[in-house]
């Protein structure tokens, strides 16, 4: 029942020329200046960098070669083909993952010298099966209290003998020994963390040796010094989101590396008593003008933040006006001066007043990790900072040398 | 392909195929578009709307031309149309495509005339007219032309039809389900502009208003054509009525496998800040989701999962990557099925019991889903 054939010659590529609607622009050398401060501050512990979950939803390979840049020694992911894609993008320093599927490819993991977390004996069976010419640095895993992965107490030696057999036999090498921690209370990660020395007594009592120890994320990297150990395994503190109630990342000297936007897609003049969005939450006070905002929750814009959130737009704020809905939301400017293409900032790094990811957070009842990692695949990254290719993120030194 | 991949959707089309089929005998008449932006409602945009195609459906929804776009480039040739526009929207390319174009104002109408795929020449050779439908704001305040923009809008696309730019084959607007009341408001305020629009010489083929919870509820917004989202999915877009009270099946089943399981005693704090804590001794399963996959971590301490036959909780915070379940006495082996929301005739939870735990909707739960899944379709 069409009458219209489509044209081969228009595709979608073609839409891409256009300004995107809907950004993220990702600060390369915020992001770099926070890794360098981190740096300094642990040091001599070193830092190993997350970038899982696509680096926070920044995007992982453009990060993971910032993050080396700025003196990461070495970058975590959560799973074997997470590392595998880091190994296929061309970097070589140590990368480490831990959370494991039955039907994960050891093998593959071996072959591509990605350090393995192990909590379970069943994982150095696999590797030891998998038959790889290489013998994968292991980093054993102990439940400190969390309940998540890990060795509980009671498996504790048992793992550990069975990492030594393994290493014996030359299936793993025996590397490392961690956790992780609930950061429940000051007295809570003290209790952990003497968990985790207690462990590794009962594990070098046994005969093990461990190369480095680590336990300590972006929490207790910052206020936990005797955390410290050998490296600390950095992951939101990075990305310039506080992990903490109490701070936030500029009282933290950390800057917040996205920023969200969008540009207004139409403005309309309406009269007072205007209901706006499903429900009719809001209604406009007077004769006002509206502005749509192609951002929804179906791009992550919490629904949950109706009524609480807020945005900028030239140089002002203004609340969302009724609810977030799959696609759009409405901002009400009454008399204020709006266009079709002006940009909306929903969160960035609050130099101007403009709120945050943490603020973003308070408005949707949850945490900035949240905020930003779940930023939807609509919207496009755009890498900025000294050296970087706009469009692919990479890292492009010019011939100023 | 016999490994079970680590997180995994099913989509059950068939399922798509029998909400299409129950909601175009309950309309009974008017024309079935399938709402398919936002990748099909997180579904999958393609395989669901040739579903939905096959099943009667005979024109597909999507909120912007690249969505539309990706439609074309998939292979589908039936009417789109897109309605939410950027200041820069690629005309040229939706025209190209054969893309039907949602138009809320009149700066809209006149770049889709100015552009260049769209001129004179091409209208002389092709006789091929850009083909829009009006959109009217009835109340919502979101897209579509206001009371005060009704004349002059409706006045220039009768000269651009005359003209031979554009076919104006629908007009439409979006009700805000604020009340019954309200939205028997808008469907008096939309046949005001309806009758405005033939007044001036425009008569298009399709008037069209009701999405999933009016198409179902006020018979008389039905008119031309519904709009079915929510609906095809399977789910209610009503607080009060299931899945099951409404003939739908949900086509979408989120699980993942269970990665760990420790036996700990009673007391035992679980995940961050130990907001959980064992009430007994207790068997806890590591399931491999978190809020980077799009499970919201409102949803902690509370929401459904499925193992082995029986509907836990879970217990302590959602992590970016991970929960945890309190199985109780019951045993659990690595690798077993975590089914977090289904189809409730199959005994899984609800997405309706996620969209509960978590303060939302059904829709905001299946709609921003992470890129980590693998989907898979049953036909």
């Amino acid at each position: 029942m069409n009458p219209i054939a489509p044209d081969a010659e228009f595709g979608p590529e073609r839409t891409r020329a256009a300004t995107p609607e809907r950004m993220a622009h990702i600060d390369m050398d915020m992001f770099k200046a926070n890794v360098s401060m981190l740096r300094e501050l642990v040091a001599p512990a070193g830092v190993m960098l997350a970038v899982k979950a696509n680096a926070y939803g920044h995007g992982m390979i453009p990060l993971a070669w910032a993050a080396l840049q700025a003196g990461a020694e070495s970058l975590a992911v959560l799973d074997i083909p997470a590392a595998l894609e880091l190994r296929a993008a061309g970097i070589t320093a140590p990368v480490f993952t831990w959370m494991h599927d039955p039907d994960a490819d050891f093998g593959a993991a071996a072959d591509a010298d990605i350090d393995l977390g192990i909590s379970a004996i069943w994982q150095l069976e696999a590797i030891a099966a998998a038959g790889s010419a290489t013998a994968p640095r292991v980093h054993l895993k102990i439940d400190t209290g969390l309940s998540r992965n890990g060795a509980t107490v009671e498996d504790w030696p048992f793992l550990v003998r069975a990492a030594m057999a393994a290493d014996a036999a030359g299936s793993v090498k025996l590397h490392a020994a961690w956790s992780h921690l609930a950061d429940a209370s000051p007295a809570d990660d003290a209790v952990a963390l003497a968990r985790f020395h207690e462990a590794v007594d009962v594990a070098t009592a046994l005969g093990a040796s461990f190369h480095k120890l680590h336990i300590a994320a972006s929490s207790a990297g910052l206020r936990m010094p005797e955390a410290r150990l050998d490296y600390v395994r950095f992951g939101i503190a990075a990305y310039g989101i506080s992990p903490f109630d109490d701070a936030t990342g500029s009282d933290l000297d950390l800057g917040p590396v996205m920023t969200l936007s969008a540009l207004v897609a139409s403005v309309k003049r309406v009269p007072a008593g205007q209901g706006v969005s499903y429900g009719y939450l809001h209604r406009t006070e007077g004769e006002s003008s509206l502005a749509l905002v192609p951002l929804g929750y179906a791009d992550g814009i919490p629904r949950f933040a109706t009524g609480r959130a807020r945005v900028m737009l030239n140089g002002k704020q203004y609340p969302i006006a009724g609810r977030i809905a799959m696609d759009q939301f409405v901002i009400d400017v009454g008399d204020d001066p709006v266009e079709p293409g002006d940009r909306v900032i929903i969160f960035s790094q609050g130099w101007f007043g403009e709120p945050t990811a943490e603020e973003w957070a308070s408005f949707a009842g949850t945490i900035g990790d949240e905020i930003v990692s779940r930023i939807g695949q609509r919207v496009v990254r755009r890498y900025i900072g000294v050296g970087y290719d706009i469009d692919t993120g990479l890292f492009q030194p010019g011939d100023d040398s | 392909m016999s490994v079970q991949p680590l997180r995994l959707v099913t989509v059950d089309l068939a399922a798509v195929r029998h909400n299409i089929y129950t909601l175009g005998r309950r309309v009974d008449g008017p024309h079935v578009m399938a709402v398919v932006k936002a990748n099909g409602y997180g579904h999958g945009a393609v395989p669901v709307a040739e579903a939905a195609l096959a099943a009667g459906a005979t024109y597909l929804g999507v909120a912007d031309v690249t969505e539309a776009l990706e439609l074309r480039a998939a292979g589908i040739t039936a009417p789109i149309l897109a309605w939410l526009h950027a200041a820069e929207a690629n005309f040229d390319a939706a025209y190209g495509a054969g893309i039907e174009l949602g138009i809320s104002n009149i700066e809209q109408l006149q770049s889709l005339t100015r552009t260049s795929a769209l001129n004179e020449m091409t209208v002389r050779y092709n006789d091929r007219p850009a083909v829009v439908h009006l959109k009217i704001d009835t109340g919502l305040g979101r897209n579509g032309a206001f009371e005060s923009e009704w004349d002059a809008l409706f006045e220039l696309a009768e000269q651009r039809e005359r003209e031979g730019f554009i076919k104006v084959r629908g007009v439409f607007s979006h009700l805000s389900n604020t009340s019954d009341e309200e939205d028997i408001n808008q469907l008096a305020r939309f046949n005001v502009a309806v009758e405005m629009l033939r007044e001036k010489g425009v008569y298009p083929e399709f008037r069209h208003l009701a999405s999933t919870a009016a198409a179902i509820r006020l018979p008389e917004t039905r008119l031309d054509m519904v709009r079915i989202g929510i609906g095809m999915y399977g789910l209610s877009p009503f607080f009060m009525e299931s899945s099951a009270d409404l003939g739908l099946r949900p086509a979408m089943t989120l699980e993942s496998r269970v990665i760990a399981v420790k036996r700990v005693p009673a007391d035992t704090g679980v995940s961050y800040g130990y907001s959980y804590r064992t009430q007994r001794a207790s068997t806890l399963a590591l399931v491999a989701l978190g809020y980077a996959d799009g499970i919201p971590r409102r949803g902690s301490n509370g929401a459904p999962v499925w193992i082995g036959g029986k509907t836990y909780q879970v217990a302590g915070r959602i992590a970016m990557d991970q929960l945890v379940v309190d199985l109780g006495p019951d045993s659990v082996e690595v690798g077993d099925r975590a089914v977090l929301f289904g189809d409730p005739a199959q005994g899984y939870p609800a997405a309706d019991d996620w969209a509960a735990a978590a303060d939302t909707i059904n829709y905001e739960i299946v709609t921003r889903l992470g890129e980590r899944f693998t989907r898979r379709y049953e036909s």
